[in-house]
């Protein structure tokens, strides 16, 4: 940070976990929760002492990577946005019931509103699924807080505990006070009797699922202080949480009649029970206020009925981002009269692909080889990243985008079903992720399809991370049982137009799998140099014939 | 008693002008001048050349929202004209505007400049700066952020001291050649609002 103590909520996050004395910090990247462990990461490097930490493949390795820490007996912090928790499901509802050794804290990324996701689920419901606590700081201070607090709690209860945050606060700017730091210390393994613990077979399953459902009222217990209930004047009252709790607080500064309402104020999940009871039994009628699902507001609404306002009621828009103005024109309170918007009809000005982007190139000889073939208008199954931006007009390139790696499994299904030619549209780092047991599949069913590896050796679109699958996409598509003879490696550039358009003919023609890498570096990353240094390396390598020269195919 | 003053400063631009960069000079200066400042930005697409925008709030208690409600900013600095235009509505009656008039071109559908111009010159407030100008007279291509953020300054509760210093620390590490260019740029843009406030 060259400025001050300035950090961004999910770099208070980070921060904290190097604070509060992680061995290791893992992570998938994923607006807008990159930063996080970018945050932690550079503390690390600048002060190893043993720490680690490490992109993974995708969040459920980034996940397992970091019980293995806990399961050593050290602190671990593991970071993903809300859809990557879907890939780290199976590990973070399954590691409720082993529980931890050493702290392990997960923090989520909420983007309600989507402003780079797909949809806007709200993770305090994953939480709830597996049993786990969830912390939902409302500032940048409190992610710091909440996320010592968050380690302390996971080692207090022997399970993960996660730290819910939503894009406004990830990506709000804030002064930060630090506490001391703490030098990683372990627990040690956890003795030999509780060694079944760690063993889902059905039997100890069973006993573990019945012990995490008896911590419940021990979260609860624990938990109870970050959740309160603030008497106040009149019988309307507010129910707040996360931003909207953030939210309230300032509108109550600038409408000091708002500091009377009756509050209830929740920061952390599971609550009390009795919390709702005693906050209804003060009033008659209640706003609700957090951010992404109407969880809270459910909960409200199930113990009474009628006079709940909220997303349910339509007090509040059902979809998007809180805000404060929607605080203002819920409470019916005066917004502000500003200056006029512009009268002028302004057109959007989309994200595009940068100059000299090699994905418009790939795209571009994709297109004309349909063309050539007969069939333009082909339907293109597309994934997640740059290349993503694709789908939009006038490229239209793609036409089916869900989630990370779908796109092979996609292109299978649809060739299964007799629609050729059958293409799909990955990128290197999103293939590394979850593309490699779609093509396993790929390769199994021999279907005519046509896949195309758009390799710019980074991940680009979250800000040019390492790619996993760096100088091995090709090794890794024949592993998977592409044969040789169909797996071609092209270098997209305008002048090499012709002949890529005729490789792509050649791959769509073929009646089984093919695999067309498209393989030139991110010009962001080539400009900030980013891999410089492993080229060298790498180069230096292959003249000396050490080594990495096998690593290349 | 009355209720404390929050106020709220608007930043606008392209992908890859230094928008988000400039909001965290923004933010550095008001901290420093004993003030409470939140900052919230949108990342993503900062490098695709999309719109950009970031917010800046500050006041003397400390705040919990970072975002500013329409009709409640103060100012609003924009890098490039037709993106001032998004954020009109977001400011006070009273608010100012100080925006660049070079346009970014990397789009369908461009409005005819002069339009463009012509609405920002019905927004009473707003003061356009001809960066590009102002760039070549100081032989300095990137100079038009610093230039609007200097003349952004006559709006701001910071004293020049503390802009030169979080300034030659953004821009240290590049050494003292490209801080004093900055440094140049923002005492430019200062400089043009004094005569705009003097007539």
């Amino acid at each position: 940070m060259a400025l001050g103590t300035l950090a961004l909520g999910v770099e208070a996050v980070g921060c904290a976990a190097f604070d509060a004395g992680i061995k290791g910090a893992f992570g998938y990247p994923g607006t807008p929760s990159t930063e996080g462990f970018e945050f932690v990461e550079a503390m690390i490097h600048a002060e190893p002492e043993g720490r680690v930490a490490q992109w993974a493949a995708n969040e459920k390795v980034a996940y397992d990577l970091a019980l293995g820490v806990s399961y050593a007996g050290h602190r671990t912090l593991v970071t993903m946005k809300h859809v990557g928790l879907n890939v780290a499901m199976d590990a973070y509802a399954n590691s409720a019931l082993t529980g931890v050794r050493g702290g392990l804290v997960l923090l989520v990324a909420d983007d309600p509103g989507m402003h780079s996701s797909q949809n806007e689920q709200d993770s305090r419901r994953l939480a709830k699924f597996a049993w786990l606590p969830v912390l939902e700081p409302a500032t940048v201070q409190e992610c710091y807080d909440f996320t010592w607090r968050a380690f302390e709690l996971s080692e207090a209860l022997q399970v993960p505990v996660m730290v819910r945050l939503v894009t406004r606060l990830a990506h709000c700017r804030a002064h930060l006070v630090r506490r001391e730091v703490m030098q990683p210390t372990g627990l040690g393994l956890a003795p030999k009797e509780t060694i079944q613990d760690w063993v889902l077979i059905p039997s100890n399953a069973r006993r573990r699922y019945v012990d995490l459902l008896a911590k419940q009222p021990r979260m609860v217990e624990a938990l109870a202080p970050m959740n309160r209930l603030v008497a106040g004047i009149g019988r309307v009252g507010v129910a707040v949480a996360g931003m909207g709790r953030a939210y309230f607080e300032q509108l109550a500064l600038e409408h000091p009649e708002l500091k009377a309402m009756p509050r209830l104020e929740v920061a952390a999940y599971p609550m009390d029970p009795g919390l709702e009871p005693a906050f209804l039994a003060q009033v008659d009628e209640v706003f609700v206020f957090e951010e992404d699902y109407p969880v809270l507001e459910e909960r409200l609404t199930f113990q009474r009925a009628g006079r709940i306002h909220g997303r349910l009621d339509g007090s509040l828009p059902r979809t998007g981002e809180l805000t404060p103005r929607l605080l203002k024109e819920a409470l019916g309170l005066r917004t502000a009269d500003g200056k006029s918007a512009s009268a002028l009809d302004l057109p959007i000005r989309a994200p595009r692909f940068c100059d000299g982007c090699g994905h418009v190139d790939a795209y571009e000889a994709m297109q004309e080889a349909l063309q050539n073939l007969g069939v333009p208008g082909a339907r293109v199954f597309g994934d997640i990243g740059c290349y993503t931006l694709a789908a939009q007009e006038p490229m239209g390139a793609i036409h089916a985008v869900v989630e990370m790696g779908a796109s092979i499994s996609m292109a299978v299904g649809a060739a299964m079903a007799g629609q050729t030619p059958s293409v799909a549209v990955i990128g290197d780092s999103t293939f590394g992720h979850s593309g490699l047991p779609a093509l396993l599949t790929a390769a199994d069913s021999g279907v005519n399809v046509t896949i195309m590896i758009l390799d710019n050796r980074v991940v680009g679109m979250t800000g040019q991370q390492p790619s996993q699958a760096l100088d091995q996409v090709e090794r890794m598509v024949l592993g998977m049982g592409i044969p040789a003879s169909q797996v071609q490696v092209l270098t997209p550039l305008p002048r090499q137009h012709e002949a890529n358009v005729k490789a792509m003919e050649a791959a769509l023609q073929h009646p089984g799998p093919s695999v067309v890498v498209f393989r030139r570096e991110c010009i962001q990353s080539i400009r900030r140099g980013v891999l410089k240094e492993h080229d060298q390396e790498l180069k230096a390598c292959a003249e000396q014939a050490c080594c990495s020269t096998e690593a290349r195919p | 008693m009355s209720e404390p003053r929050i106020h709220g400063i608007v930043l606008g631009g392209v992908g890859g002008q230094g928008v988000l960069s400039l909001a965290q000079i923004v933010l550095e200066a008001l901290r420093r001048s004993g003030l409470h400042a939140l900052q919230s930005e949108i990342h993503g697409m900062s490098q695709r050349g999309g719109s950009v925008h970031a917010q800046v709030c500050f006041s003397e208690v400390p705040l919990s929202s970072p975002i500013i409600d329409e009709g409640c900013a103060d100012l609003l600095i924009a890098l490039e004209p037709l993106e001032a235009l998004r954020y009109v509505a977001m400011l006070r009656m009273n608010g100012h505007l100080v925006v660049s008039e070079e346009p970014q071109v990397n789009m369908e559908g461009y409005p005819p400049l002069d339009d463009v111009y012509a609405a920002l010159k019905k927004v009473r407030g707003c003061h356009l700066v001809d960066t590009e100008d102002l760039a070549r007279k100081l032989n300095h291509r990137q100079a038009g952020g610093m230039a609007l953020l200097g003349m952004a300054s006559k709006f701001l509760p910071v004293s020049d001291a503390v802009w030169h210093d979080v300034i030659t620390e953004r821009f240290s590490a590049k050494g003292a050649r490209v801080t004093e260019k900055n440094i140049e740029a923002f005492n430019a843009g200062r400089g043009l609002v004094q005569e705009a406030v003097g007539v």
